[in-house]
């Protein structure tokens, strides 16, 4: 916990060595969300125990064999939040000093678990919550969840998802917790340095973290840090922090690039028109215009 | 030195998680289970418990912090009643699979719809397949003296279950008894500090808790029905040590059976005192009947029961729950216990008085393989 203390990573050598979640799991190739869980343990080091709520990452220990070298404990899919606050008074209790990491994917943490995280939240338990994102209920099959974006295939919107993701940071926001951010593992630098800032500040983070799925997304596994970059790169994904009220963005793409090299590349969009697309790219033009306008950084009012 | 007060159910389950030294109380209010969570909050509050009050967002949210606090080794403990346990029932499960030795206990109320507020047993009896211990108590001291026991024998190594603790709702959690509340210094050498070898949350000794399995799946379900098997022994056990101690007497099931008896009707919860009244009532008329209590729902006592009823002609089970479809809970139990027909009466449900004279007709019907309502 202590090894990177006060200090930025600013390199990719700058990544400690050590592995917490180890080879030999039975996760997609090309799986973003064991990377970012990979990624997250190597700064939050051998001093953390994770809880998961059920979904992908679930399968990663599979009896009797385990690819993680920090405990771990998954209770079901709704109740990270619940599981957090209980895990944090009873190591207070029993004089243990660790990070609580709370790994849960979209559709645990934007639906079914919203009740408890929020309870968690309300409270400031001390606790990183990072929500890998695959923007559907993976596990199961990818069906629609209220992070799955607009316009989007899944297996239960065969025509494409006809409402916009819920704002689960802003949601988040309004608890008035310490740390909130959103993070893609194809930027890990970036990533890395928010989880750490996570890992330091008292009081709940959240990290809301795009995790590219080839599988529900339908790209190549080899494409998968691609994928993640396009998504940020065409300004799709926004990385930015808020802190005290205030929204910063903490990566500006230098020439956006058009959405449609993030959306034709995966299946899930296949099915849009051109000008689907191009709707598409007016609506984040806009959103970024603004936010140019308002020097990339920007307070929330709540 | 003991004390003896006048108290609720509810502050005597309380005293008992006092007692026990409970260190987590994660909960959410329902009535009429409030009365528990508000005294242990004062306790709490006045530094007479040293103890984390966690106000939770939901049931769910209480099981999954009773089953996350205990994985870590810290002694917990909750109640809830009725609508609150149904939530929990996912939870319920994933803690006695995780083998997590937590008490719980359940004021019991009748399920909605339609709404009541009253006492019956199908919240309780809806749990009965969850895996946990179920202990159903029949007045205030023995819903304390339950709740200490309950920690002995579910953080015994050969146990390892979580327990539930039920208490009729009013008739016991509203009412109050003389009850004796033993000291600290006693119940200290009882039921030593929480100390688990089995599972651990602590990065000094990593492990994976709640991960898949393939074909195991059936072997874990194997090992928790022979805990389930051993906790007959260790309830015994446990009782006996707490008789020694306090004088009082419990076990599996409480029969209340002279010799001569000939026609009897099992029970659970608060009514047997009403029926043991009929009963004595009865008797001095010259009638030879007798009751069982069943103390114990699981492990379900199958041999105390037929220890007890083996010489009785007419036997008669009375439920306060209802299983649409198939009858009443324990009747359907019992028959498959004694193997031989017995009378099923269904009454009391949501709190509908049953009261002495219906008890006396109940005997005056029994003998016919039939269920019938008391209404
Ligand atoms: C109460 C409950 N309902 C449904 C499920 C089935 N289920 C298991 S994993 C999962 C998907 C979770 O989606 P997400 O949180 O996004 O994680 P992902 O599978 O995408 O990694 C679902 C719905 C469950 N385990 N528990
Ligand atoms: S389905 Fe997607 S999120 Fe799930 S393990 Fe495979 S790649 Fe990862
Ligand atoms: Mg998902």
């Amino acid at each position: 916990m202590d090894i990177l203390k006060n200090m930025a990573l600013k390199k990719l050598t700058d990544i400690p060595m050590e592995d917490f979640l180890v080879g030999g799991h039975v996760a997609c190739q090309g799986c973003s969300a064991s990377l970012g869980l990979r990624l997250a343990l190597k700064v939050l080091g051998k001093d953390t125990i994770v809880i998961n709520g059920s979904g992908c990452m679930t399968l990663l220990p599979v009896y009797p064999t385990t690819p993680l070298r920090v405990p771990w404990i998954h209770l079901a899919i709704e109740n990270t939040g619940a599981a957090g606050t209980a895990l944090y008074y009873a190591l207070r209790r029993k004089n243990i000093k660790a990070n609580i990491l709370g790994y849960a994917g979209d559709g645990a943490t934007y639906d079914i678990g919203i009740q408890s995280l929020s309870g968690a939240a309300e409270k400031n338990i001390d606790m990183i919550y990072i929500c890998y994102n695959n923007q559907s209920f993976g596990n199961t099959g990818h069906q629609r969840a209220s992070s799955t974006p607009r316009a989007s295939y899944t297996s239960t919107t065969p025509s494409g998802k006809v409402e916009a993701a819920k704002d689960m940071p802003i949601i988040m926001a309004a608890h008035r917790i310490p740390y909130i951010a959103t993070a893609c593992p194809s930027y890990p630098i970036d990533f890395l340095n928010k989880v750490k800032k996570a890992a330091e500040v008292k009081g709940m983070a959240f990290i809301d973290l795009l995790t590219p799925c080839p599988v529900g997304w339908g790209f190549d596994p080899a494409e998968g840090i691609n994928i993640g970059r396009l998504a940020v790169r065409t300004g799709m994904w926004k990385l930015y922090e808020i802190e005290n009220g205030r929204v910063n963005v903490t990566y500006v793409p230098k020439k956006r690039k058009r959405v449609s090299e993030y959306l034709r590349a995966q299946a899930r969009f296949s099915h849009l028109s051109d000008e689907d697309i191009g709707a598409m790219q007016a609506e984040v033009d806009e959103e970024w215009d603004e936010l140019e306008e308002r020097g990339y950084g920007y307070e929330l009012g709540i | 030195m003991n004390t003896r007060r006048m108290i609720t159910g509810n502050g005597a389950a309380a005293w008992g998680a006092r007692l026990s030294r409970a260190e987590i109380i994660p909960n959410f209010p329902i009535t009429p289970q409030t009365g528990i969570i508000e005294e242990i909050a004062s306790w709490i509050a006045s530094g007479e418990m040293d103890a984390d009050f966690l106000p939770m967002e939901s049931e769910h949210s209480v099981m999954s912090a009773l089953a996350a606090a205990s994985s870590a080794g810290v002694r917990v403990f909750s109640a809830t009643s009725s609508q609150g346990l149904m939530l929990m029932t996912e939870m319920m499960f994933v803690t006695s699979g995780l083998r997590l030795p937590v008490i719980l206990v359940n004021v019991s109320r009748g399920l909605s719809a339609p709404i009541t507020l009253w006492s019956d047993h199908n919240d309780a009896l809806v749990q009965r397949d969850s895996g946990w211990l179920q202990i159903f108590c029949s007045n205030n001291q023995e819903v304390l003296d339950s709740v200490v026991m309950g920690y002995r024998i579910a953080e015994n190594s050969e146990v390892l279950l979580p327990m539930m603790i039920n208490l009729d709702g009013f008739t016991l959690s509203a009412t109050r008894e003389p009850v004796e509340i033993p000291d600290q210094d006693e119940i200290d050498d009882f039921l030593p500090a929480y100390d688990p070898e089995h599972t651990i949350l602590d990065p000094k000794e990593p492990m994976s808790v709640g991960g898949v399995v393939f074909d195991e799946y059936m072997y874990f379900r194997s090992q928790q029905r022979m805990a389930m098997c051993n906790s007959n022994g260790v309830i015994k056990d446990v009782c006996a040590e707490w008789e020694k101690m306090t004088g009082r007497r419990y076990g599996l099931v409480e029969p209340y059976l002279p010799e001569d008896a000939e026609r009897a009707l099992v029970i659970c919860g608060s009514e047997s005192a009403i029926l043991r009244y009929t009963v004595d009532k009865l008797r001095k008329d010259g009638e030879k009947v007798g009751m069982l209590r069943l103390r114990a729902m699981r492990p379900f006592p199958c041999e105390e029961i037929i220890d007890a009823l083996s010489d009785v002609e007419e036997i008669g089970v009375i439920d306060q729950d209802i299983s649409p479809g198939s009858g009443g809970i324990i009747a359907t139990e019992v028959k498959a216990c004694l193997g031989r027909s017995v009378t099923s009466f269904i009454a009391g449900l949501g709190g509908r008085r049953i009261g002495v004279e219906k008890y006396e007709q109940m005997f005056k019907r029994l003998g016919r393989d039939v269920e019938e309502w008391i209404f």
